[in-house]
């Protein structure tokens, strides 16, 4: 298959309003970002800022109220049905009677794209789970869940990752293990990323660009260039950047009280 | 997020107290039927069984020939059920018509459509095979209903990632995904279809177990009613047990607590409120109309919408008719509603005992679940002998239809209390009586209101069952005798009015349901 080059990501306006008159959210208020073609971008803010709610707005899977995402010059429906674009969420959303070969073959199903049983095994085995092929995800652990469904995302060999928090169910340990991992996977297939996070660190040592939101509504209060070599560790050049990370999510977010508000 | 729930799972200690339990409530009938031997009332498993070593010839042909019956209602109805729950999801604007459209067709009372299917499909087995049928294809639709949604929405999010729509969702997440709540609900469903295909053979069948039933009954046979009863309840109980096998066996998943969804929608202010339920009684008109007249059906029997609008509003004798269905409605409904209210208390009220006191459920849980299995045709005409033709049987035929499903959705309900509830209450060294009180009550609550609305027309078919085959009074009195001299005005009236009793009685319970479910189980209401 003749390789295509990873697409950037404009986003336009984008705005994401929930309910009507007084019960009316504002998720995202209007919104211009553009993402670099070929490169990981995180993006990190408070519980409940709209993250997942942008990166759902770039997948196609929530209509924007205003403005529109362009990938590439296409539409993001254009982007899935093609399966150019591929989506980790933060509960893997393997379906359990499915074995782990079945849920990744499942992708390329989905995505009517010819069954590649050797190319399936090959992920299978990238993502260390080889010997389980034929688990179902009930007997798998958290953090092997979470690989299953990295491989999933990877088997239609998409031009846009978008990974929602794919870690956040998995313990330190392990998730430290994937950081160190699963930048190999995604950066040799010349992919666009977008990974959503909580953790500081992670966004510092996965990604070429730290985008910081401010609470709900989200708005963009810091965007930091990572130009660490890789592979990277953790060391006094990534605590740096990880410090003023924190500091930008922290002058984002002045404490105070707000009532809970389930903005899906 | 679905609870995974193993209330009711089998453990080996568990078949035993099964059997014993078994063998105990034999040996306490057969000394109960020996003492009472003079009164007539009760068989004795002996009595019984040596009518059947007698009979074994006719009571086998009437079980083949009822059991094919059922088979084919149950395979009919239940595919219909599947169709329609189908479509309901590849259009979710049409879900709520066809809800409302499933749960007025379901409360149609038996005793009446059971007559009028004889005089439209003639002889044979048609009438049996329909009913059986309608019997079976709302207790599949509605766990079905909830099965289909019951998915996270990421595994949604998963199939519109890949760019591809609601079918492929449906053929690749919900299909798979509803499997354990379809087992569910054909589990119920297969005494179901045998309620029905009984109800068509005591309309005028030639053969089968309704036909004997109906002759031991009248001919005051003991020995023969009891065993026929017995014969039935146990191929019942087979075909539940043996649904519940199967779903095993294709590794369905543990049983789900089904709590019956709510009317769909229901957020809708002013004149809005009114414009569904206005549409969906002009689409069952049209319906209605439209299937008589397709078929070319004779207007003698086959009413038209407008000959009952006729008959209880325009004609000259409309308020004498009127008189006559509102009394018997009102004479019926004096018996319902204590029966309804009874088993619904005696339902709870052993739920939380076996909560109380887990050593009891042991023993009554397993028998519980194989008298729900039971229909109320089959236990109708024992209580009738045994408690006579007053009020005081048709009340206990109502409170025991509704008492077994209300007492194993309570327990199941009371066994979704959360754990860390639980082990707060604990903490606390609080007493069982306050955790009951406190923690395990509130908890119970969706699955006993779920409970408590299919119990609405559940306590109108066994009410007018009762009335039918034993009483001769009120609404079921009132419709037998008008089905037996070709009164078909009444009858599709009765047939009218009954159901939207139960329709607005189910609806009324969901409204409170909604209220209540608003404080203690708010996520039952986000689906």
């Amino acid at each position: 298959m003749p390789a295509e080059s990873p697409p950037p990501i404009q986003c336009r306006d984008l705005s994401r309003s929930f309910g009507h008159g007084p019960a009316r959210v504002d998720a995202l208020e209007p919104f211009n970002l553009n993402f670099a073609a070929g490169q990981t971008t995180a993006i990190v803010g408070p519980s409940g800022c709209g993250k997942s709610t942008l990166l759902r707005l770039i997948a196609g899977l929530d209509t924007p109220s205003t403005g529109s995402v362009r990938i590439g010059g296409e539409t993001p429906l254009q982007m899935r049905q093609r399966a150019a674009l591929s989506v980790a969420f933060q509960d893997a959303a393997l379906l359990p009677w499915r074995s782990v070969r079945g849920n990744i073959a499942l992708a390329r199903k989905l995505a009517h794209l010819p069954p590649d049983p050797g190319g399936v095994d090959r992920l299978i085995a990238l993502v260390g789970l080889a010997g389980f092929e034929e688990r179902r995800p009930a007997d798998l652990s958290g953090g092997m869940r979470q690989r299953a469904a990295i491989a999933r995302c990877l088997a239609t060999d998409p031009r846009l990752l978008l990974l929602d928090e794919p870690f956040g169910a998995v313990d330190e340990l392990t998730r430290a293990r994937l950081n160190r991992e699963l930048p190999a996977l995604w950066q040799g297939h010349g992919v666009t990323t977008l990974l959503v996070t909580h953790s500081v660190s992670e966004a510092v040592l996965l990604s070429d660009r730290v985008i910081v939101l401010s609470p709900r509504p989200a708005r963009v209060v810091a965007d930091i260039a990572i130009d660490l070599a890789r592979p990277r560790n953790p060391g006094a050049e990534a605590d740096a950047l990880i410090a003023a990370v924190t500091e930008a999510l922290a002058q984002s977010a002045p404490p105070r009280p707000e009532p809970c508000v389930s903005a899906r | 997020m679905t609870i995974a729930l193993h209330p009711l799972r089998q453990r080996s200690s568990d078949r035993l107290w099964l059997v014993l339990g078994v063998l105990v409530a034999l040996l306490i009938w057969e000394l109960l039927a020996r003492a009472f031997a003079h009164t007539y009332l009760i068989a004795s498993p002996v009595e019984i069984a040596r009518y059947l070593w007698a009979n074994a010839g006719l009571v086998a042909r009437a079980a083949g020939i009822t059991g094919l019956t059922a088979a084919i209602g149950f395979v009919l109805g239940n595919a219909v059920a599947i169709a329609l729950a189908a479509l309901a999801v590849l259009v979710p604007g049409l879900a709520r018509m066809i809800s409302a459209l499933a749960l007025v067709v379901f409360c149609l009372p038996l005793v009446a459509t059971g007559p009028i299917l004889r005089v439209l499909w003639g002889p044979g087995l048609g009438p049996q095979i329909t009913l059986a049928a309608l019997a079976v294809y709302f207790t599949t639709f509605l766990p079905l209903m909830v099965g289909l949604r019951a998915a996270p929405p990421s595994w949604f999010d998963l199939v519109r990632s890949y760019g591809r729509g609601r079918l492929t969702a449906l053929i690749e997440v919900r299909a798979m995904a509803s499997l354990p709540y379809l087992f569910a609900g054909l589990q119920i469903a297969a005494p179901a279809a045998i309620l029905g295909a009984m109800f068509g053979e005591f309309t005028g069948a030639e053969r089968g177990m309704g036909v004997l039933t109906l002759r031991a009954m009248r001919s005051l046979d003991v020995a023969g009613t009891w065993a026929l009863a017995s014969t039935a309840a146990t191929i019942s109980m087979l075909a539940y047990a043996g649904l519940g096998r199967l779903g095993q066996a294709l590794n369905t998943g543990p049983p789900p607590l089904i709590l019956a969804p709510l009317l769909e929608g229901g957020r809708r202010k002013g004149w809005r409120v009114l414009a569904h339920p206005i549409l969906v009684v002009l689409v069952l008109i049209a319906l209605w109309w439209l299937s008589m007249e397709s078929a070319g059906l004779s207007q003698f029997f086959a009413k038209r919408p407008g000959d009952v609008w006729a008959f209880l509003i325009t004609a000259p004798e409309a308020a004498a008719h009127r008189a006559t269905l509102g009394s018997a409605l009102l004479e019926t409904l004096v018996l319902a509603l204590p029966g309804y209210l009874l088993g619904l208390a005696l339902g709870v009220g052993l739920a939380m005992a076996m909560v109380l006191a887990p050593r009891l459920a042991r023993a009554v849980m397993p028998i519980a679940i194989a008298l729900r299995a039971i229909p109320i045709v089959i236990t109708a005409p024992l209580i009738v002998i045994a408690l006579g033709r007053g009020a005081t049987g048709t009340i206990t035929i109502v409170a025991l239809m509704i008492f077994f499903p209300s007492l194993i959705a309570c327990y199941q309900g009371l066994a979704r209390t959360p754990r860390q509830v639980l082990e707060l209450f604990d903490s606390y060294a609080a007493s069982p009586l306050r955790r009951m009180a406190s923690a395990q009550f509130p908890a119970m609550l969706p699955a006993f209101f779920a409970a408590a609305r299919m119990a609405v027309p559940a306590a109108i078919l066994a009410a007018t069952t009762a009335e039918w085959l034993a009483t001769g009074r009120g609404i079921g009195g009132l419709m037998a005798l008008t089905a037996s001299t070709s009164g078909y005005g009444m009858l599709w009236s009765a047939v009218v009015v009954l159901a939207g009793v139960a329709v607005a009685g189910y609806v009324g319970i969901a409204q409170i349901e909604r209220a209540v479910l608003r404080i203690y189980g708010a996520e039952q209401l986000t689906r």
